[in-house]
């Protein structure tokens, strides 16, 4: 292994060009993906070695072009034209080369080390079209490779080339963009030449000062007077060219680039394109979007993703669950008597009965995941987006708002990040905002608890789906009254682009599987065990002095227990707070549960597991369902799961839509907004509730 | 366009000498003398002098023995050179339809003594074929015409556009928005500026490209395109910045 820095690699593309298959064939297993709650996602980082030298790549936000519209693409710019990597590797989608190379045409008027990466080139061939890769080669001036990155072909050769451009001194880049746009730019360069900026990318500062980029003419303005000169002087250029080509720059610009494009492809296209590969994939859109049958099938779909969770998550469910109750019986029957009771206590009433309570629901999160992995991979996203963009625009959201409210329902974290691709703020935020309200994989366990708990089997996936159902109804309804109030004005166009269906690999779906399956028993047994401990002391002590377990009656156990646990502070808390939850139907008990549902949605299962199995103290396997059944009513069991649903997004939500919408007022607000609104909901849903239940 | 570019007074063999080094170095990253000679078809000897004089015009280094390579300023002024002789074989082979071994040779003479101001002309005739949205079509009506040809006195085509017609061809324009599934067009052009407009364009939606409606959304928007291999999903309210030429339906 080498100690020094390792060569810094910058994987750009446009979105789904098969960018993170590559990332993922390059750094192998040595990567370590930040993608989930709490870690930094916009900087997707891994490393791998070839040949004793270490190569860090960094996966760049996908983007159609390097501007400053969206979030997304203005980081993309960011780290090629501030951080400056070694090498730039940009991987275009080989089924539309011509849209995919003019970014390729923008990275090099950034970078001048470069690696062109033809991915999908299996699909390309089999569709007739053959490139002169040698020829391209020498037209570009670097290293062209062809992959195809999710079965790793082609990704030796990359790491091959990317060694062999790292410590290349020599530019040999060649971009052609037309006589009169390279004269103003050489122009512009010159001027910009005798400021003080930094000379690399100086012909894209350039290029975009003559697109009148804020971004670039204020950084260039910052220069002082030899910046004011290269401003007036791309100012000029620009007004020269406007007027001679009576098109305005910005067009001017994009068919330059297009123009080298085409030019580079004239001359390296063997055989075009000529079989029609989608014709499968088109097939099935004409069934999966038709004008009758689309909106059905979505909604299958999505209740076959809660069925598939719920009733087929519950077979191993049970075996987990089964698996505890007999640990801590084992624990309990084993441990000698008399002797440490309060280790056994926190062993078993503490430490099993909240992580485990919590790993339960492995199973659920599992095919959650999966079936949110295969719905992302195949391409189904996107169709979705196109039957549900006029509901959403109806209800003052974005056709793009659909992908970050579905990764919702895995976690809001990713969700709130996924954002990202929204170009207008105004719609961001509010996406952002109502996003909680998705229903994440988090509170998948409560609802699996509480469900049960309080309603008929045959009902059991139908609630499920109602639930959700809420949570995105509301979010409707929140946001619409967003736009009107908060944040009236324009909304972002819907331009989204439909990959052809491709089928989700083994590999891709599992991985992804298997990392938020990962997270969540890593959060079990960190976060979750941390708060078991704490929550179990706060339910132990301090003891009730006069109590003393074993000298009490056997009929007097129960209630004895309770009053323990009254007595202890998380008791008091609760009865501290009661007042505040009693019109919701909700004791000190549940108090106590949703005040640590605040660190993370599911230790609201855990703290109930704590709580019950400390209060309970008899060794007869009642179940925590069937203990929640005897203590509240069907009508509390549904104002309660009202209550989860909308109020107090996690803490790890509130902290990353602050930094998401850089202020601190929108996490308070959605904090205070949706805490309000649940308690304003479960309040009434109980009062009215109990009118006509008793 | 030739007022700030460094004028050298090349002579006519400097610049080719200048284009072949710069050739030279983009296909084999070096330059050296007898390449050079041999690519000019000269004795190494003779190569040696012009040498001399374009490194002292600091178009190039040159020492003994060493390899050639272009200065920035000989780059760029390589590069103009190159330009000017790939316009003219732009010209002579894709507008006039010269086969390309005469466009090239042609190009190689005219490119020293072409004028600015007569090469200018042709660069804006280029930049108006390639930017006017009739501009394709014009240069094929040029080159299927029979009188052009040879083959006839009269034209069989429609060489005097009659005002109907030119009506009809203004009413084939339409918006995107307007296509029913199953309809197509050419795009024109896009209306509007900013970022929607640019949006569309970086997404490959460029005049000359064939558009075909393929379904719009059960609730009515949006719609859904096909173009070049590419299918994109947009709303009726950007679709209709995007102008086409309907396609005669099938």
């Amino acid at each position: 292994m080498n100690e020094i820095t390792p060569v810094r690699v910058a994987l750009c593309g446009s979105p789904n060009s098969g960018k993170t298959s590559i990332f993922n064939a390059l750094t192998g297993s040595s990567q370590h993906v930040g993608n989930y709650p709490g870690v930094t996602v916009e900087k997707k980082t891994g490393l791998y070695h070839h040949e004793g030298i270490a190569f860090e790549v960094r996966d760049l936000p996908g983007s159609y072009s390097l501007s400053s519209f969206s979030p997304e693409e203005a980081i993309a710019q960011k780290e090629l034209v501030d951080d400056r990597p070694d090498v730039a590797v940009v991987v275009v989608d080989s089924t539309a080369l011509k849209r995919s190379l003019v970014l390729l045409a923008q990275i090099m008027q950034n970078c001048s080390r470069i690696v062109l990466c033809l991915n999908m080139s299996d699909e390309a061939k089999a569709s007739g079209q053959r490139i002169d890769l040698p020829l391209l080669e020498s037209l570009l001036g670097f290293p062209v490779v062809e992959t195809v990155g999710h079965k790793g072909l082609g990704v030796p050769l990359l790491r091959e080339k990317i060694a062999s451009v790292q410590h290349s001194t020599v530019d040999r880049r060649r971009l052609t963009l037309g006589e009169r746009l390279e004269t103003a730019i050489g122009r512009i360069v010159a001027a910009l030449e005798k400021t003080a900026i930094d000379r690399a990318g100086l012909e894209w500062t350039a290029t975009k000062l003559l697109q009148n980029d804020s971004l670039f003419v204020e950084r260039v303005r910052a220069l002082g007077a030899d910046g004011e000169a290269a401003i007036a002087c791309a100012q000029e250029v620009r007004r020269e060219i406007e007027q001679f080509t009576g098109e305005d720059i910005g067009f001017f610009i994009t068919r330059r680039y297009y123009g080298f494009v085409d030019g580079l492809l004239k001359e390296v296209l063997i055989s075009p394109p000529h079989i029609d590969t989608r014709v499968l994939s088109d097939r099935i859109d004409a069934v999966v979007v038709h004008r009758l049958l689309g909106i059905p099938i979505f909604l299958a779909v999505m209740y076959g993703i809660f069925w598939l969770t719920f009733t087929v998550g519950a077979i191993p469910m049970d075996w987990i669950d089964q698996f505890f109750g007999f640990l801590s019986r084992a624990i309990s029957d084993a441990w000698p008597a008399d002797t440490a009771l309060e280790a056994r206590s926190l062993i078993v009433d503490g430490i099993i009965a909240g992580v485990g309570g919590v790993l339960v629901f492995l199973p659920n999160i599992v095919l959650l995941f999966l079936g949110l992995a295969v719905l992302q991979d195949s391409g189904y996203m996107s169709r979705a987006a196109f039957l549900t963009d006029r509901l959403m625009h109806r209800f003052g959201l974005h056709g793009r708002s659909f992908i970050p409210m579905v990764t919702g329902f895995g976690c809001t974290i990713p969700g709130i990040m996924a954002t990202r691709t929204m170009e207008n703020e105004r719609d961001r935020l509010t996406t952002m905002m109502v996003l909680p309200l998705m229903s994440c994989g988090a509170r998948l366990p409560i609802w699996l608890l509480l469900i049960p708990a309080f309603f008929p089997g045959d009902f059991h996936a139908t609630m499920l789906f109602a639930i959700y159902f809420i949570g995105i109804a509301l979010a409707f309804g929140l946001s619409l009254l967003l736009r009107r109030t908060l944040l009236r004005g324009e909304e972002a166009p819907f331009v989204m682009e439909l990959p052809p269906y491709r089928m989700p690999t083994a590999r891709s779906v599992v991985n992804r599987m298997a990392m938020s399956s990962w997270l969540y028993v890593k959060k079990a047994g960190t976060i979750i065990l941390a708060i078991s401990i704490l929550m179990w002391a706060l339910t132990t002590y301090p003891r009730h002095e006069e109590s003393t377990p074993v000298a009490d009656a056997a009929a007097d156990r129960h209630s004895q227990s309770f009053r323990d646990l009254e007595h202890s502070i998380a008791g008091r808390i609760g009865r501290f707070i009661e007042p505040v939850i009693a019109p919701m139907g909700f004791d000190w008990k549940i108090g106590v549960a949703i005040i640590g549902a605040f660190t993370a949605k599911e230790v609201f299962v855990s703290q109930l597991g704590v709580i019950y199995s400390l209060g309970e103290q008899d060794q007869n396997s009642e179940t925590l369902r069937d203990m929640l059944r005897r203590d509240y009513s069907p009508m509390i069991g549904f104002s309660l799961m009202l209550f989860l649903l909308i109020a107090t997004p996690c803490m790890a939500t509130l902290a990353i839509t602050r930094r998401e919408s850089g202020h601190w007022k929108w996490a308070a607000l959605q904090f205070g907004g949706l805490t309000a609104i649940a308690w304003l909901l479960s309040t009434a849903v109980y009062q009215i509730g109990s009118l006509f239940f008793g | 366009m030739s007022d700030d570019l460094p004028n050298t007074d090349l002579s006519e063999s400097l610049e080719d000498y200048l284009e072949t080094i710069f050739e030279l170095v983009r296909d084999h990253k070096v330059a050296r003398i007898r390449d050079i000679a041999a690519a000019r078809d000269v004795r190494s000897a003779s190569v040696i002098p012009a040498m001399r004089r374009l490194a002292e015009m600091g178009l190039i280094t040159y020492e003994k023995r060493e390899f050639i390579d272009l200065t920035p300023e000989g780059d760029m002024t390589a590069r103009r050179i190159y330009a000017r002789h790939r316009t003219l074989t732009r010209f002579f082979r894709d507008v006039l339809g010269i086969p390309n071994d005469i466009a090239q040779k042609d190009a190689c003479s005219l490119e020293h003594s072409l004028s600015d101001e007569g090469m200018d002309h042709i660069v804006r005739f280029l930049e108006f074929i390639s930017s006017c949205p009739e501009g394709g079509s014009v240069l094929a009506r040029f080159r299927n015409c029979a009188l052009v040809n040879g083959e006839s006195r009269t034209c069989s085509g429609g060489c005097s556009v009659s005002a109907s017609e030119r009506m009809q061809s203004i009413a084939k324009t339409v918006s995107l928005r307007d296509l029913k599934p199953g309809q197509s067009g050419t795009v024109i052009r896009i209306d509007g500026t900013g970022p929607v407009r640019q949006r569309i364009l970086d997404m490959g939606l460029i005049p000359g490209v064939h558009v075909i409606l393929e379904r719009v959304s059960p609730a009515g928007d949006p719609i859904w395109i096909k173009y070049q291999g590419s299918q994109l999903s947009l709303r009726r309210k950007e679709a209709q910045r995007v102008l086409l030429e309907r396609s005669p339906s099938p």
